[in-house]
Formats: structure tokens, sequence, C-alpha cells
């Protein structure tokens, strides 16, 4: 007898532990399998969580009941608002993890999640679905059987490191086996497989740099969380450093070019072009002088450092000579050399916007299976995957998050629809409604549909309704309020704008260029302010764009709803594109490829064009007024 | 590869004339023509070859053409195609296109090969009017402008618009997805300057609508005047042609004729309007205010009087100071006088009259000096221009890049006025989708790729 559960989740890294945690969370009966729970939420590369638009992410992640925000918090020991010096529509929130302390309070998180099982073993088997139950084996030769499964491999798929321009060895991660059964299982499914290609710096002893020779980067003194809903206590932090690459480390690096995996051509798979090794950089950039280097911490208990900024994969004592190069580190000793890491992936247009695999029912991916890399991205998807394989298994409708409600709907459907062809990483650009998808809100996007779904506990379902109150709130303090002449005398006059002779309103002078929202705030003695915590930041950062940009808001609201329209015209899978001669051949064949599920997912696929778009409504009504 | 239906057409005007060129594109093209021909086999892709053909069902032969095939994606309209040049006049072509239906192949539509040509990606969409364009074929400045549409040169200037508009989202995002960088923002200056510059790109190309519009639909030039002051003379003068009856009874013209006409290469709409005067009778007043509605709408005026006709009417005086067009007094009848016209105090004093010219329709005299100052009044800026300038031709052109222009011009004041950058970028969208709905193409998202390919990113 196998034991069954109403989903299984494959693999605790960040998209695996969200998945089998929301899953769990809509009641379904949830077993999470990894081959080692001692790494369960393991950050494989940088313990770096957030950054711009990636930050975001997180806080979508937490305002959905994820785990990745109060880990965050709990382990943090530096943290920095990037973009701060532009306005809070860009903000990304990004901090500094204990390498040690993030996995233990994702582990601690899981295990207080009810319903959710955990097991120590890796899958080699994917058994053939019965009667609507897929089930699993495992090394152990223990199966298990569900409704529905969550693969979240990770880098692990078949995964070969290298360091220099030797063979390369078969790994998941440094030390860590492989997973080949289960990527030849999937394969066997029918589904397509490439390969990419990522990579880490080495990581040095803290004790052998001298840090009179780097600058000191401090952390932000900011009060904020990553998490909505939740107060994780806070660490002692830790500061950064910065230093520069010079001419010296580009003859190193020329003279063993050769040498590197990546130009000795050991490896095929493509690599993500905004993280590129410093090979990469210097053949690209030949004219870049220097290269900035971040030292960052691996943690309060540890002297290491993570060596951002000098990703390669030349052989270890090459490693050594270049670090060597860098001020500060002339005398350094390296604890772990740098390596790049093959893998396979699954390309995305195969799945559907639930991550549900296309023709296999009940079959989700999530995570760096997908073509994506970073921690975020991975827990993003993880969340909706998990979610969705619960709601399949409860027979209840599925979630699509859309690109105006999330970061994480902009990067699914930019995965399904136009698929990846580098490793796929978040960036602002990616999305067209910058102004409304900000760290600040991710609450106000997602809360209540979390909570309706059945994500939220109580607890988090009431501090939800507390911020919401208080944002509006505070918004309706910015509209009503006026402010009397010489109470905002100062305020206008540090901000170069003229007085005013009348009393106000304070979302009034707000929309004034340089007039900030709390500075406002405080020269009306708002009552708000007393509570200095994380959510009275997020709200002036609210309030300041949604009431400063007001027009520029409103328009790309506008916008979202045309998408939304187009969005509500639904695309059946099994429409005959090829027999839709009114479109072009680039278009149908496009189409019949990936076969969108609304208008407005076509209207993203490259080749198709606003003509087709009109064409295909046509055909679609035809093909309707046919069938009657 | 999908099923296209295979459509055929004789591509040549019907009627007389030494060859007839029969069109056939699609799946089946290549084994409908090798179906007609009595012996030497289809030539190869690429090429041409002379056959003799016959109609596959009853043997008998239809005619000897050169066959030229081409294979797909490799032809006109992407598909496979073939054309069969064969003899002109009223029944070969018609023969040899029945034996292609016959074969399986359907009559085409209407620029049903152009537009397949689009749907196959091997024109754009502005490339796809100009081949309507040359089709019509109206006058030789429109035929340059299409000729130059065909050659992908306005299809080219908008290309490189959209990618400056990305570009311009590409500065900036830079430094906002890329905070912590070697590479310093780009200074706000840059930016700007760089938005200007597409601002006056896109104004300079605008500017080019209004006479590149009227090279599609022909300035609408009004002759206009009372009775009996030789309009219609002139009309028919200005045609070539007798269009329109000339009798000496005031009143004879009593509804408008339009004309299609080439002036110094450039085409002109002229009509023919009813003289107009205070005391008409009913059928009379309803041309007269046809006249006035030709008048409201016209790009130019020419105004006949016959300066031996005295008085002008006040009814004319009070029209012409509430038109908007030039205005180009004619003296007419100037064979019937020995000096030239009087000055007209009347009229002179008015905005847009310039002017006035003797003419004579029966000499001809003064014809010279006015076919001369048509094109040089509705179409300056094209007859100073060099010969490649490229044109907005049709109001969907001037829509598209008013849009664009109106967004970028509106991004560089937000930012001027220090608005953040990741906000006034908010237009910069919108511009892209219009200029990419110009071309009638979907772009692939090259921000990041253009922020890779200009800076060294990567921590
Ligand atoms: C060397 C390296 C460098 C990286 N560099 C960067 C970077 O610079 N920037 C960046 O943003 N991201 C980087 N990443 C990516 C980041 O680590 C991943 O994107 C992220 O961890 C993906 O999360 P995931 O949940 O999909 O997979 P992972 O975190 O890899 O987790 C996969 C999990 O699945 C388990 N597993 C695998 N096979 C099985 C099986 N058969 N049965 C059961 N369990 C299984 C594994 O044990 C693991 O727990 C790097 C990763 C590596 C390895
Ligand atoms: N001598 C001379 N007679 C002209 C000339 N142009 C027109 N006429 C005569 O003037 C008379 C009126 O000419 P039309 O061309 O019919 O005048 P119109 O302005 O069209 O008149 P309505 O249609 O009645 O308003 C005719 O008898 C013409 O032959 C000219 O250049 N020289
Ligand atoms: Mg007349």
């Amino acid at each position: 007898m196998r034991s069954r559960y109403d989903v299984i989740v494959v693999g605790a890294g960040h998209a695996g532990t969200e998945a089998a945690a929301a899953s769990a969370r809509l009641g379904a009966s949830t077993l999470l399998l990894t081959p080692d729970l001692a790494r369960t939420g393991q950050m494989s590369c940088n313990p770096a969580i957030g950054g711009v638009a990636k930050g975001v992410v997180a806080r979508e992640v937490d305002a959905l009941g994820g785990i990745m925000g109060r880990a965050t918090d709990a382990s943090r020991i530096h943290f920095r608002m990037l973009n701060r010096s532009r306005g809070p529509a860009v903000w990304g929130p990004r901090a500094q993890c204990d390498r040690g302390l993030y996995p233990r309070a994702v582990r601690r998180l899981l295990d207080g999640t009810e319903g959710l099982d955990l097991f120590q073993d890796l899958v080699t088997e994917l058994l053939p679905a019965d009667a609507g139950l897929h089930g699993v084996r495992t090394r152990g030769g223990i199966e298990f059987e569900a409704g529905a499964v969550v693969v979240t491999a990770g880098t692990f798929l078949r995964g070969r490191i290298h360091v220099g321009g030797a063979a390369g060895v078969a790994a998941g991660r440094a030390g860590e086996a492989p997973s080949l059964e289960l990527a030849e299982a999937l394969e066997a499914r029918g589904l397509e497989v490439r390969r990419f290609k990522t990579g880490t710096p080495p990581r040095v002893d803290g004790r052998t740099v001298d840090f009179t020779r780097v600058e000191e980067q401090p952390g932000d003194p900011v009060n904020f969380r990553f998490s909505y809903y939740h107060e994780e206590p806070a660490l002692e932090q830790r500061p950064c450093w910065i230093t520069w690459t010079g001419a010296e480390l580009n003859q190193v690096v020329h003279r063993n070019l050769e040498r590197s995996a990546l130009y000795g051509g050991e490896i095929s798979g493509r690599g993500p072009r905004y993280c590129p090794s410093i090979e990469d950089k210097i053949v690209r950039f030949p004219e870049a002088r220097r290269h900035q280097v971040f030292l960052e911490p691996e943690g309060l208990e540890t002297s290491e450092l993570y060596v951002n900024g000098l990703s390669t994969s030349l052989p270890h004592e090459v490693q050594l000579e270049f670090l060597r190069t860098v001020p500060g580190l002339e005398e350094v000793r390296m604890t772990k050399a740098g390596y790049a890491i093959e893998y396979d992936f699954f390309p995305p247009h195969q799945l559907r916007h639930t991550l549900e695999v296309r023709g296999l029912r009940g079959l989700f991916f999530a995570g760096q299976i997908n073509g994506t890399t970073g921690y975020e991205e991975a827990a993003g998807q993880g969340l909706v995957a998990g979610a969705n394989a619960a709601l399949r298994v409860q027979d209840r409708d599925p979630w699509v998050l859309g690109r105006d409600q999330a970061y994480i709907g902009v990067m699914i459907d930019d995965l399904v629809t136009k698929g990846v062809d580098e490793p796929y990483r978040l960036f602002t650009s990616r999305a067209e409604f910058r102004l409304l998808l900000r760290q600040d809100n991710a609450d106000r996007r997602l809360g209540v549909m979390a909570r309706d779904l059945g994500l939220l506990t109580s607890e988090q379902a009431g501090a939800l309704d507390r911020r919401l109150g208080r944002v509006r709130r505070v918004t309706r303090w910015f509209q009503e309020t006026a402010l009397r002449p010489e109470d905002v005398r100062a305020t206008l006059a540090e901000a170069d704008s003229s007085a005013v002779t009348t009393s106000t309103r304070a979302g009034e002078l707000l929309k004034r260029p340089g007039v900030s929202a709390r500075a406002l705030a405080e020269a009306g003695g708002a009552p708000f302010l007393g509570s200095e915590d994380s959510g009275l930041e997020d709200v002036l950062a609210a309030v300041e764009v949604e009431l400063k940009y007001e027009g520029y808001v409103r328009r790309e609201a506008e916008r979202a709803e045309v998408l939304k329209e187009q969005a509500a015209f639904e695309l059946a899978e099994d429409l005959p594109y090829a027999d839709f001669k009114s479109l072009s051949f680039e278009a149908r064949e496009k189409l019949g490829r990936i076969r969108p599920g609304s208008l407005a997912q076509a209207g993203r696929i490259p080749g198709v064009s606003p003509a087709d778009l009109q064409n295909l409504v046509m055909e679609v009504r035809r093909l309707a007024a046919a069938g009657v | 590869m999908t099923r296209i239906d295979t459509i055929a057409a004789t591509s040549t005007a019907p009627g007389p004339g030494a060859v007839a060129v029969l069109r056939m594109s699609g799946n089946a093209a290549h084994a409908i023509a090798s179906g007609l021909i009595e012996s030497g086999g289809l030539p190869g892709a690429g090429r041409s070859a002379v056959r003799w053909l016959r109609d596959p069902a009853r043997g008998e032969r239809l005619d000897q053409a050169v066959v030229t095939v081409y294979a797909g994606p490799r032809s006109y309209t992407g598909e496979d195609l073939v054309e069969l040049s064969g003899h002109g006049g009223p029944l070969a072509p018609q023969l040899l296109l029945e034996a292609c239906l016959a074969g399986g192949a359907r009559l085409a539509e209407p620029g049903e090969f152009t537009r397949r040509a689009y749907l196959n990606g091997k024109l754009d969409l502005v490339q796809a009017e100009a081949v309507l364009d040359l089709v019509e074929g109206r006058s030789p400045a429109l035929h340059r402008a299409a000729l130059n549409h065909l050659d992908r040169r306005l299809s080219m200037r908008l290309t490189d618009l959209r990618a400056r508009v990305v570009g311009l989202e590409a500065l900036l995002v830079q430094h906002i997805d890329f905070p912590d960088e070697d590479e310093p923002p780009v200074p706000l200056e840059r930016i700007i300057d760089a938005g200007a510059a597409v601002v006056a790109d896109l104004e300079q190309l605008l500017a080019t609508a209004p006479e590149g519009e009227l090279l599609r639909d022909g300035a609408v030039t009004v002759l206009a005047g009372p009775p009996n002051s030789g309009k219609s003379t002139l009309f028919n003068a200005l045609l070539g042609a007798e269009r329109a009856i000339v009798t000496p009874v005031p009143g004879t013209t009593r509804d408008a004729i339009e004309a299609r006409v080439a002036i110094g290469g450039y085409p002109f709409l002229l009509v023919d309007t009813a003289g107009i005067r205070s005391e008409a009778d009913e059928v009379e007043r309803m041309g007269i205010e046809v006249a006035e509605r030709y008048l409201a709408g016209a790009d130019l005026i020419l105004l006949c009087m016959d300066p031996e006709d005295g008085v002008h009417d006040i009814a004319l005086t009070d029209l012409v100071g509430s038109i908007s067009a030039p205005v180009i007094p004619l003296l007419t009848k100037s064979d019937l006088r020995q000096s030239s016209g009087r000055s007209l105090p009347a009229l002179a004093g008015l905005d847009g009259v310039l002017p006035p010219i003797d003419v004579s329709a029966h000499t001809g005299h003064g014809l010279d000096e006015l076919v001369a100052a048509l094109p040089r009044l509705v179409f300056s800026g094209l007859v100073t221009a060099s010969a490649d300038v490229v044109l907005l031709t049709r109001r969907r052109h001037r829509h598209g890049v008013n849009t664009a222009l109106a967004e970028v011009r509106a991004f560089g004041q937000a930012l001027a006025d220090g608005v953040p950058a990741e906000v006034a970028s908010t237009h910069l969208r919108p511009a892209e989708t219009a200029l990419e709905g110009l071309l009638g193409v979907i772009q692939q998202d090259e921000v990041l790729d253009a922020v890779f390919r200009e800076f060294c990113i990567g921590k």
C-alpha cells in the first residue's frame, strides 16, 4: 500500500518550500520530498533576498501568505532599499541574510504549517498516472501517490559543475548529487528539454581581508520588514564592502582564458547576460578599466565573505591569483572556489499559466526547471504551482495572476508566452505597469484575493484588515486636511517650491515636485505619525506615488483595464490555428505552438501583429457561429 | 506546413496588349501549372522557360507562354508562386485563367496577392499600402512616394524611431534595474536630449503629412466665380478634354463636376461649379449650395472673373472672406481686352488672396503661368524637396506618428518638470505601440537587449 497525499512536492528549494506551504494552507494534505532535509530552503548562491523587482516579488509572496518574506526578516544581517534616491515606484528592498539562519527560519515556518509532511528521499521515478493519481518512487524504493505533483528540482536535473577547463563533474550544487533519473523520467514523458548554465563566485576568509583598503558600505538605517503581516525579531546588522578590479586582474584572466570552462568550450548551455562571469565582462567590455566588487557577509557567526561580481569558471588556482590582484584581497585566503553549473530545464511554453504541464494533468513545474534564475522567481512560481495543485485536487477553479496584478503574473505570463532563451530574471522593465506593481502595496494588490482563496491564516487576515484600514485613513488625511500657510512654509521652502497664501490641502501640495509625504505629515502634525513601524513607511510611499502622480497611475490603470478586456476574450486550447488563413503564417505557427488562453496573451507573442489579433477575433467568432 | 489555398488572377489589365501575365500563388500553384504544361515540365524554382500550355481535360492548346517558378518563402507572396506570361488580348488570358481555376485554384480577390505578402511577412503594412498606390498610379509624385515606401524608406524611418523610443526606456532603466552596477546613471540631460531628438524627427515626418496625403487624394482645386465667367471653359482647357458644357448663357453649370488631373506631375482634383450670384432660380440655388460646400473643403480656389463684366457680386466677396484655402483670382477672357486686368479692390485686402493672373482659355494666354503656379502653391514642400524625401501619405500614418509624437513630447516635458524617470516613462510604451501599429508588426521586447548591448551589467 503506497501512502497517499493530495499533493506531492518534489524538492525543498525556494520553489518547493513555497509550493508545499501554499498547498497545505489551502487544506490539501501535502508531502514535501527532498534528498537532504537539512538543506531545506538552502541558498545555493549569494545569501541575499530581494533587489529591484525581485524585492517586490519577495513581498508579493508574503502578501500571498508565503514564507520567503518572514524567513528573510528573521535572518537579515544587512539591508538596503535600492533606488531610494528615486521615487518609491521603483524602490527595491534587498537583504543580505545569514546563510545558516535563513533555511532554519524556512524550516521553522514549514514545521508550523498544518497538513504538511516532510520526508527525506530523492525521487527517482514518476509512476504512470493511474485513475487520476500520480505516483512517485524514491531512491529508497518507497512509493507515494497524490492527485497532483509539483516538481521543483532546481539546478539538479543532470546538473554538471565546471571549474577550469576540465570536463566537469556531475552535481546538483557544489557537494550535492545531481538528479539523473528524474530528468530522464520527465524527458520520457515527451517533454522538450534544454540546457542552461549559471555560475557562482569564490568565497574568501574575511580574516585575511585588509579592510583598510576597501570601502565600507553600511546598511540603511530604515525600519523595514519584508513581511506585511508578521514581525520577526531583528538581528544585529553587518556592513558590506566595496573594492574594484584593475588592469592586473584583466591580464590574469586574459592569460588563462582558454582554461575557463566557458571559453574552453566545455559549456554549451546559455547563461544569463545580467549575471556574467568575470571572463565575460572582460571579453565583452575590454575598454572597462575596472569592475566593482562587493564583499558581502555570509553570516553572523562566520567570517566568510561572498565576492559579488567575480563569478567565474576558471581553475581555482587562477581564481586565487586574480583575487589577490584586488585591493584589500592581496593576502586573501579562498574558502570556496567559484564554479559554473549546467543543468536541464523544460522550456516553459509547455506550461499553462497555472504552471501545470500541458497535456499532463496534475503535473506542475516551478522554479529553476522552468528556465528562471533566482530565489524570488522560484518562490513566486512555487506558490502559484502549489496553490493550483491543491485547487486541481479540490476541483476548484484555477488561480492565475495578471500582469497588472503582480510581478509574479508578469513572470509567469512571460514564461509561458514568450519562452526563454537565457535564464529568466525579473526586471522592472519587464512590467508594463511599473507604477502599479510596487513593493509597498503588494498586500493591497493581492491580500484580499489570497484571503478569499484561503491562503492566509486568520492572524494574517486580521493584519491585512488593519493595514488596509490604515492606508485608507492616511490617504483620507492627505485628501482632506488643509494645511495652513505658516505650517508648510518651511517644508515648501526646502523643496524650492513657492509658498502658499491660503490653507491648502496636503494632497494638493504633495503634487509639487520635491515635496514629500512625510514632510507634509510632519508639518501638519498628522495623527498617524505616532507609531513608527515598517507599515507606516509603506503607507507613506503609497500615498506619495498615488497622489503625487495620480494622472500617471490612472493612465496605467486604464491601460490595465484594456488588457483585462482582452484577457476576458478567452481562446480555447484546441483552436484550429492552422486553418485560420486570415492570420499570417508566422502567427498561425506561433499561436498553434503556444496556444494562448486569451486574446491579451496572444497579443504578447512576438510575431503576432495587431492585424492578426483582429483577424483572430473574426475567425473565432466565425467558428462559434458555424458551431451553432 | 499548413494548407494554403491557391489563388489565381490575370495581373495585367484586360484588353488588347502583347503580353498578359497570370499569377498563381499557394500550395498547389506548382502542381496546377505543371498540369497545364504540354512537355518539358515545370522549370526549377527561380527559373523561367517557354512552354506550350494545353487544357488538360480536352488536350487542346491554350497558349505559348513564359513560365516562371518561385518557391515559397522566396516569392512575392511568400508562398509557392507561378507566373505565366502569355499573349494578351481578350481571349488568351481568359482561357489560361479558366484552366487554372479548373485545376483547383480560386479567383483571387482584389489585392489578395499583396495581402498574402503582408500576412506572410514579405511586406510590412506601409509597403503593402505602397503597392496599392503604385497600382493606382495617379501622378508621378505619388508614384515616387510609393516607390520610396516600397523600398522600406518609411518603414526604416519608423523602425528606427521605434528603436530610439525603446532606447529612451533603456537609458532610464539601466540605472533603475541595475542600481548597484559599475555604470553611473545616465545623466538626465542625455535622456532629455535623446527624447528631444526623437521629437524633432517625428515632427519632421509629421510635417510631410498634409502634402503627402494630398498626393493620394489630389489637391481639391475649385473653379468658382460669377456665372458665365468662363469657369467651365477653363476647366476643359486644364483637363485637355471637353468635360463640361460651355454656353454663352449664364447659369449653364448647375452641379459640380470633378475630374482628376496631373498638373506639373502633381495630382489635382479639379472641380467645376455653378456660378455664384444672388438672384437665381431654385435649381441654380442648389447648385450654388453645392459650390459653397466644395469651397469650404477646397485646398485651392481659382476664382474666375471676367473684368469686362463689371461690378462683382457682393455674395462672392463675402464667400471668399469666409474660406481658408488660398485663392487665385483669374481674370478670364484676356483675349477680349487690350490691357491687363484691373486691380481688385474688393478682394485685395483679404487674407490668402494671391495676385491675380490674366488668362484666356481660348488663346491659352496665362495658362502656363497658372499651371506652373498650382503645384508650387499646394505642394510647396515637395516641389523643393529632394526626390527621395520620405512622406506620410495616409491618415493612418499621420495618426500613428501624431500619437507617438504627443507621447514622446509629454515624456520630455515630464522629465523637464522633475517627474521621476520611472513615472515619466509611462509615456514611452504607448509611443512604441503607435509606431509598431503603423508597421503592423509587433516586435520582441528589446529594452533589456538595449541595456545589455550598451552597458556592462553584472556584479
Ligand atoms: C552555482 C549557482 C549559482 C547561482 N547563481 C545565481 C545568481 O547569481 N543569481 C541568482 O539570482 N540566482 C542564482 N542561482 C539560482 C538560485 O540558486 C536558484 O534560482 C534558486 O535556488 C532556484 O530555486 P528552486 O527552488 O527552483 O531550486 P533549488 O533551490 O535548486 O532547489 C531544488 C531542490 O530540489 C531538490 N531536488 C532535486 N532533485 C530532486 C529529486 N529528484 N527528488 C527530490 N528532491 C530533489 C534539491 O535537493 C533542492 O532541495 C544560482 C544557483 C547555483 C546552483
Ligand atoms: N473670348 C473668350 N470667351 C470665353 C473665354 N472663356 C469662356 N468664354 C466664353 O464665355 C462664355 C461662358 O463660358 P462658360 O465656360 O460656360 O462660363 P461658366 O463660368 O462656366 O458659366 P456658368 O456655368 O453659367 O456659371 C462662353 O460663351 C465661352 O465661350 C475666353 O477665354 N475667351
Ligand atoms: Mg459652367
